[in-house]
């Protein structure tokens, strides 16, 4: 007993008991959830059965039932055309932004951190608002847009099976920016300033030392930044709820999305556990791959 | 003399890293202990392997008569002034005075006038309100000191801690500090890489390399009779020179590899034909005196500091003179007493007496 | 030359304020809407700055529900805020201080607890309360599940905060009498105390919007959030945008007053915490 308190107040024990408590949570929350979910992609999980222990295995009738699916191709290219494009307006936008503010100008910080706004935001207000302004009838990016004479008629970016899976699109580049832009404001507040003087010096122009400064240095954190928005953008749950929920007929669904469907309004609950799985496998990839570099990185 | 701190056979791994080598020391009650040694032998970690802020892998640590090797640093009624100092930014001078006394259980009236008391022998009352952040160095320097005084502890323990401060400040603290030693009477182990404040301060200087203890004992006597040529090349400033000879077949002189081979006499006696190290110290070089041994150097540079002169011949022999050096002298002719010459083993370093 | 220098400097800050002005006009277009009266919301043109400006706040506060929808995202928010400093001060404190094998891979198990999407969570989570029998306690099981979410973020956030304090002055604190508990508690935690709190303040934010776990486990309409609330008002056939706009600027003011107020402390909070 005395040798027990000895460890914990004194010893190394006591850093061990600390992580113990976060990483003990973890374990019951994330990572028992996380299992449960594979183990429910092989049973038959029902409205029923929800609460009983006891359910039969099924094998891979739920995966071949989930890839059979009518639907499952139509909402799996939605998915990749959400990721794609979400991660690349945002990325390019906050790196643009991201280079305007690195210039030296009156505020140029606080602006920046204005932008944060958008990401502090509860996505479902987001969500609303983005609705509203998107809103077939009396929308004002509408308005603005015929003003503008970009388009002749007015778009129902919610009700249109064409377009609705762009609304999320929109709303969620939006919600993206800050964050892309903030991280690679670190990145590029991270290079040297003697750098760029010295291929100012060199004679090279500013096209040019963005090519072969800034890109080069900026590598490891682009490739951290897109990571995240991959990882960012497959978490976005919340702007689908608000906008379309995933309709019209499955037009605008996607895989997380669809995930929730299955589980919580047909209580294909199996099913529903197959995709998770699927995404979630995806997702752990990704992080890998994220983690890794940026450790790799601090090692060296 | 009762000891107030006893190591023995201390040993340290980091990982692969032996970082000490059996390390055995006594120091006894009231004693000033300073440790030195070129950065990396393990100073700090001795220390701090004292304070128990160090699990040991070996060996035996008693403070107070008491074995405290599985103790708690907080149970070694030990004190610490760290480099940095590790003032709490966060509390007031006061508040990390009276830190420790509250952890003893000292009412708060107790600890604040045990504190003032300390205050008034550091010199803190003034800044007593203020936070560490709006003291200048030697200020935070001092409340270190004063942190560690007010608890009283069965021994001190300090971390190079005036490497942080301008020389002159650093000569001022280094009289006080020992004055304050001499004051509480305490018991204090110092670690400084700077040879000569362990030499001005300490009663007992251990000097280390690479995790192991070199030699110990008063610093005249290290100074005097260093136990190899790496302790007697550490201690002295500027360095003793170093020259290869041979000894000659009277057994009691020695001709150096020197330009002309310049045959220096020595006290006792060697095997003729012996290969030694010859350890001269610049101050004992003394230029113009007579008689005895005597050797004719190039000169190749002077340098000038204005108490002494320190003239460099051609072969990096460094001569420390008080007097002022005319300028253009080709060469010069210095002497030095045979009890002065030091002789070392060219391999293992030993000293041969 | 410096002149000039000086006249870039202020066209620069203008286009900055243009784009600003440009990315928040949602934030803007939320007020302005909210102001206007029902029948100018569907003006055409829209206008871009209300005739008749009412405040409708305490009609919508009363018509739909709010103050339960508010309560009930306050308590969610305090109790995950709650759960996840207790639980993660002392793993980001233990992460940021000991350097091991073993640490590494914690740390690295907690940066991919990080990124598992709540929608894809909630499944087995559900499954499992109702098991269990949680399903009676629902604002309590969102608060766990939401805590589970949020303390990956927490404990990499802490722990660049207790990273930034010199390991001298808990060794000192251990000289001077303290356990490593009391040297944690009473000078690391005290030192660290700003970064703490931001996240903290973050990790509430967040909790307030959370949406996913309420909508999935509370179904009692007394014990949901105000982003559930929000949802079943929203949609494809949504018409009261201007009550809609009004809800959510009650509910999203606090947190944007909070956000201008602490701006700079959380960005810098986050670029410390995030990247590495
Ligand atoms: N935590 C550690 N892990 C591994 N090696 C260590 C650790 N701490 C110290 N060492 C190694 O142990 C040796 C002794 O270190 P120590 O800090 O005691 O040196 P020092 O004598 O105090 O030097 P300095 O004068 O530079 O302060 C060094 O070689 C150091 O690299
Ligand atoms: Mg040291």
């Amino acid at each position: 007993m005395l040798r027990f308190d000895r460890v914990f107040r004194d010893g190394g024990g006591f850093d061990t008991l600390l992580v113990m408590l976060a990483l003990g949570y973890l374990v019951v929350f994330s990572a028992f959830p996380l299992i449960y979910n594979v183990v429910m992609s092989f049973q038959e999980v029902d409205l029923f059965s929800l609460a009983s222990f006891d359910r039969p295995f099924v094998g891979w009738d739920n995966y071949s039932e989930v890839m059979g699916e009518r639907v499952f191709t139509p909402i799996f290219w939605n998915t990749v055309q959400f990721v794609g494009l979400s991660v690349f307006f945002q990325l390019t936008i906050g790196f643009g932004l991201a280079l305007f503010f690195q210039q030296d100008f009156p505020g140029a910080t606080w602006l920046r951190g204005l932008f944060l706004a958008g990401w502090i935001l509860p996505g479902l207000v987001v969500g609303a608002v983005w609705g509203w302004i998107l809103a077939g009838d009396f929308g004002v990016l509408n308005y603005v847009l015929q003003s503008l004479g970009l388009i002749e008629g007015k778009i129902f970016w919610l009700s249109d099976p064409s377009v609705s899976l762009y609304s999320g699109i929109i709303a969620n580049i939006w919600l993206g920016i800050p964050f892309n832009m903030i991280l690679l404001s670190v990145g590029l507040a991270a290079i040297p300033a003697d750098v760029y003087e010295a291929a100012e010096l060199d004679g090279a122009s500013r096209l040019h030392r963005f090519l072969t400064i800034t890109l080069p240095l900026m590598r490891a954190q682009l490739g951290a930044v897109i990571s995240l928005g991959v990882i960012f953008t497959l978490q976005q749950f919340d702007l689908f709820a608000a906008l379309t929920r995933g309709g019209p007929s499955n037009a605008s669904n996607v895989l997380q999305y669809w995930a929730w469907q299955l589980s919580f309004e047909e209580y294909r609950i199996g099913q529903g556990s197959v995709v998770s799985v699927l995404m979630i496998l995806f997702v752990v990839i990704v992080a890998f791959v994220y983690v890794r570099s940026t450790r790799n990185e601090h090692a060296g | 003399m009762t000891q107030q701190i006893t190591l023995s056979g201390i040993e340290k791994h980091y990982g692969g890293y032996h970082a000490l080598k059996g390390i055995n020391l006594d120091i006894p009650k009231g004693q000033f202990v300073a440790l030195v040694g070129p950065s990396g032998c393990g100073k700090s970690t001795l220390l701090r392997t004292i304070a128990g802020l160090e699990t040991i892998s070996g060996g035996r640590i008693e403070i107070a008569g008491r074995d405290v090797t599985a103790v708690p640093p907080r149970g070694r009624d030990i004190a610490m002034v760290f480099q940095s100092y590790a003032l709490y930014p966060h509390l007031t001078v006061e508040g990390n005075m009276t830190y420790a006394l509250r952890l003893k259980g000292l009412s708060k009236a107790e600890a604040k006038a045990r504190a003032a008391e300390i205050a008034e022998i550091t010199g803190l009352s003034a800044l007593l309100q203020r936070y560490p952040r709006e003291l200048s160095g030697g200020q935070r320097q001092r409340v270190a000191m004063g942190r560690a005084i007010v608890r009283d502890p069965a021994a001190f323990l300090f971390d190079e801690p005036l490497s942080n401060l301008d020389a002159a400040l650093r000569v001022h603290m280094r009289a006080e500090i020992r004055k304050l030693h001499n004051r509480l009477g305490a018991t204090s182990v110092y670690v400084t890489h700077d040879q000569i404040e362990a030499m001005t301060m300490a009663d007992h200087v251990v000097v280390m390399r690479a995790g192991v203890v070199e030699q110990q004992g008063a610093p005249l006597e290290l100074y005097d009779r260093p136990a190899n040529q790496f302790v007697a090349g550490f201690i002295g400033s500027p360095a003793m020179n170093f020259v290869p000879g041979r000894v000659g077949e009277d057994e009691q002189s020695v001709a150096l590899d020197l330009a002309g081979s310049p045959v220096l006499r020595f006290a006792g006696r060697r095997p003729s034909g012996e290969a030694v190290t010859v350890g001269l110290r610049p101050e004992h070089l003394e230029l113009g005196g007579a008689g005895g041994n005597s050797l004719t150097l190039p000169v190749a540079l002077v340098e000038r500091t204005g108490s002494a002169s320190y003239i460099v011949s051609d072969t990096d022999l460094m001569i420390a003179a008080t007097e002022r050096v005319a300028d253009g002298l080709g060469q010069v002719t210095v002497h030095i007493a045979s009890e002065r010459v030091h002789l070392f083993h060219p391999t293992t370093g030993v000293a041969l007496r | 030359m410096l002149a000039k220098n000086l006249w870039t400097r202020w066209v620069l800050l203008a286009v900055a304020l243009v784009m600003v002005g440009f990315y928040l006009f949602p934030v803007y277009w939320m007020y302005i809407t909210a102001l206007k009266t029902n029948t100018e919301t569907f003006q055409n043109p829209p206008t871009f700055w209300p005739h008749d400006p009412q405040f409708r706040f305490a009609e919508v506060w009363v018509k739909y529900g709010l103050d339960s929808y508010i309560k009930n995202s306050a308590i969610i928010a305090a109790g995950t805020v709650a759960l996840v400093v207790i639980l993660g001060t002392g793993c980001a404190y233990a992460l940021a201080r000991v350097r091991s094998v073993w640490m590494d891979l914690v740390l690295f198990t907690v940066l991919m607890m990080q990124v598992l999407p709540s929608s894809l969570m909630i499944t087995p989570i559900f499954v499992a309360y109702n098991q269990v029998g949680m399903m009676d306690w629902p604002r309590t099981g969102v608060v766990l599940a939401q805590a589970a979410k949020v303390l990956p973020l927490y404990i990499v956030l802490v722990r660049a905060a207790f990273t930034q304090i010199p390991k001298e002055l808990e060794e000192a604190a251990l000289v001077d009498g303290n356990s490593r508990m009391g040297a944690f508690l009473f000078i690391a935690v005290p030192l660290a105390r700003n970064g703490i709190m931001v996240t903290a303040i973050l990790i509430f934010m967040q909790s307030l919007g959370e949406y996913v776990y309420a909508r999935s486990l509370i179904t009692d309409r007394a014990l949901q959030p105000a982003t559930v609330g929000l949802q079943f008002l929203t949609g494809p056939n949504a018409s009261d945008w201007s009550g809609i706009m009004t809800y959510s600027a009650i509910y999203v003011t606090p947190i944007l007053i909070l956000f201008v107020a602490l701006q700079r402390k959380i960005v810098s909070g986050l670029t410390s915490g995030a990247l590495k």
